[in-house]
């Protein structure tokens, strides 16, 4: 049986035209905003923290703790939204700004509040043309309002204006702008690179200007905690660590994929995907899930009762991530999955740091050469020694995150890549599915 | 050749923009690609003239990002996500379907597929890169529209009818 829930961030599931400003309003829209201008910035910073909100991108660091990292020094700062959803698996940030697009903005205003912000950014995948283009015009809307603008016509806690412009900017194609400091890189007109740290982004960000980067999701969760309150907040989800709703993407062998917003700490794993996917399309058991697209280690079948919130899956020997939940059933052959992975991560390297480069070169080739029928059983052992030189050698997490499908899966599911072995005809691209 | 007038200033709009001319140099790139199809060294050196940069910024910028362009493409370009979860949904076999349909030979294997149609007005690409339409797959874009749910025959179908369509309404490669 589904939980009894009702959505704050997505509240309008299988809509697929985005929320207007006026039916926004309807519903409590930019109050948040208003509470939070009526407030010194730190004591919005403040309540961000106390709600416990984590980062939703996949990095799960508190947002009012990065928010306090920003120095009160006179000039620009800048809010950047990180909007480059590129994990595989994941399409939850595309539905908010889709859809709810006014949710991201009244978030974007309260963040800007916080850190004295007057230009925003919203940096979006390029192939999000239709989010993008709903975005300007929520904008256009909320600035006819003035709700937003240099300056709007709503008043801060001083009593001075509020001036807050956001500015929206379509990638080209890369997935590492995921990356906050690769994203600031491309933000300023270069090669999407991570940059090394420190200086970190709060202190020497977009044009070397204080900046906080954070995630669609995350941001879309701020107006409810400035509209409800504290307190309100946390009754959803499973405090201390796990507060708030969060977005599941469900996708891979499920009847029904989709998001689907849950609290945290509410539903395990199993039920996501039976009662909420409605199990598979084969009516095969489950054979492993990749909870955070494809970039944390693969859940074996026998954690599927496994919580959703951090912790839970963390005990499952993985991690929440973006919450991007692959589902396959006892047909995959992970080696053949693998594979797959792997081959995403090579052709995302960007190339700066040679442990990745290189590496994921070989994390590609040497698994093809097994599922293709041409490996051998050192194969496994050059696999995991090439996987120890690349991760904790790179400047972002892309390398680690690269490694990932082939630790997990040889740990697993290591008869997946032995039985390859004993095959005669080639197999690289069976069939995974029904 | 030089680019259009209102491409220039779009160009310029985007100069404007923002706090740093380079920040505009990704979008004016775009802007140049939208009129002329793909990103020739001589229009790369025009939009860095536009925009105020060294030609060598817009160089890194079209060798680096995957949906700039610096060669010709076909005026439909077809890009199906062969990642994981729409893997899992058959997008190898909707893709093997559209180029059987379209009588394109696909070239190459995993995830760097690639065919095009004799005339070269339409092009198929299997790419291992996520567009985040998992939910809705097997899916593709053509050109920077989405197409989703290619689940069944019908749907493929009808998909290729438009592709052509597409393809006879496009100007002639060759």
């Amino acid at each position: 049986m589904p939980i009894d829930y009702q959505p704050i961030l997505l509240p309008n599931p299988g809509r697929r035209h985005a929320v207007t400003l006026a039916e926004y309003e309807a519903r409590g829209g930019y109050v948040g905003l208003k509470n939070a201008l009526a407030k010194a910035p730190d004591e919005v910073t403040g309540l961000v923290k106390d709600a416990g909100l984590k980062g939703r991108g996949g990095a799960g660091f508190p947002t009012g703790l990065k928010w306090s990292f920003v120095p009160k020094v006179a000039g620009p700062k800048y809010l950047v939204v990180n909007a480059d959803e590129s994990e595989p698996g994941t399409f939850k940030d595309r539905e908010i700004m889709e859809i709810e697009p006014h949710t991201l903005l009244e978030g974007i205003a309260i963040g800007s509040y916080a850190i004295g912000c007057e230009l925003a950014f919203i940096y979006i995948r390029g192939e999000y043309t239709v989010a993008g283009a709903r975005l300007e015009a929520a904008i256009a809307e909320a600035k006819k309002a003035g709700l937003l603008g240099l300056p709007s016509q709503l008043k801060k806690a001083d009593g001075t204006p509020f001036a807050l412009d956001i500015l929206v900017y379509l990638g080209a194609g890369a997935y590492i702008c995921g990356e906050e400091t690769a994203l600031i890189e491309s933000l300023e007109g270069s090669r999407a690179m991570p940059r090394s740290r420190p200086p970190f982004p709060a202190v020497a960000g977009l044009y070397m200007k204080p900046t906080v980067v954070n995630n669609v999701e995350t941001i879309a969760n701020v107006p409810f905690i400035l509209e409800k309150g504290v307190e309100a907040y946390k009754a959803i989800g499973n405090p201390p660590n796990n507060t708030g709703p969060k977005i599941f993407c469900l996708s891979g062998h499920v009847k029904r994929p989709g998001n689907y917003e849950l609290p945290l700490g509410k539903v395990t794993l199993r039920q996501l995907i039976e009662e909420y996917g409605g199990g598979t399309p084969s009516g095969r058991p489950v054979k492993g899930v990749l909870p955070a697209g494809i970039s944390a280690p693969i859940i074996h079948h026998s954690q599927l009762d496994a919580v959703l919130d951090y912790d839970g899956i963390k005990g499952a020997g993985s991690m929440l991530g973006s919450a991007s939940f692959i589902v396959m059933d006892d047909r995959v052959n992970m080696a053949w999955a693998a594979t797959r992975m792997v081959e995403f991560f090579r052709h995302e390297s960007c190339g700066k740091c040679t442990p990745c480069r290189e590496g994921t070169d070989w994390l590609e080739k040497t698994p093809y050469r097994i599922v293709d029928g041409g490996g051998k059983e050192s194969d496994l052992d050059t696999l995991m020694y090439v996987t120890k030189q690349i991760a904790g050698n790179t400047l972002c997490a892309l390398g680690d995150f690269a490694t990932s499908p082939v630790v997990a899966t040889l740990k697993h599911f290591r008869e997946d890549y032995v039985e390859q072995f004993v095959k005669i005809e080639r197999k690289s691209d069976r069939p995974a599915s029904s | 050749m030089t680019l259009s007038a209102a491409t220039v200033s779009a160009i310029a709009a985007e100069v404007a923009r923002y706090p740093s001319k380079k920040t505009a140099l990704l979008p004016s790139l775009k802007l140049a690609q939208k009129e002329r199809g793909w990103l020739s060294t001589e229009t790369l050196g025009e939009v860095a003239d536009l925009v105020g940069l060294p030609h060598s910024n817009a160089i890194e910028l079209a060798t680096f990002y995957a949906m700039l362009f610096t060669e010709k493409v076909a005026p439909v370009r077809v890009e199906f996500c062969i990642q994981l979860p729409c893997a899992l949904a058959g997008a190898e076999q909707a893709l093997a379907k559209t180029a059987k349909l379209l009588d394109v030979e696909i070239h190459g294997k995993h995830g760097t597929r690639h065919g095009h149609t004799a005339d070269h007005q339409i092009e198929l690409h299997g790419t291992v890169e996520c567009y985040g339409g998992c939910h809705r797959a097997p899916m593709c874009r053509v050109g920077d529209e989405y197409v989703e749910n290619l689940k069944t025959d019908a749907d493929i179908e009808g998909f290729v009818k438009d592709l052509k369509a597409r393809a006879a309404a496009a100007p002639k490669q060759h």
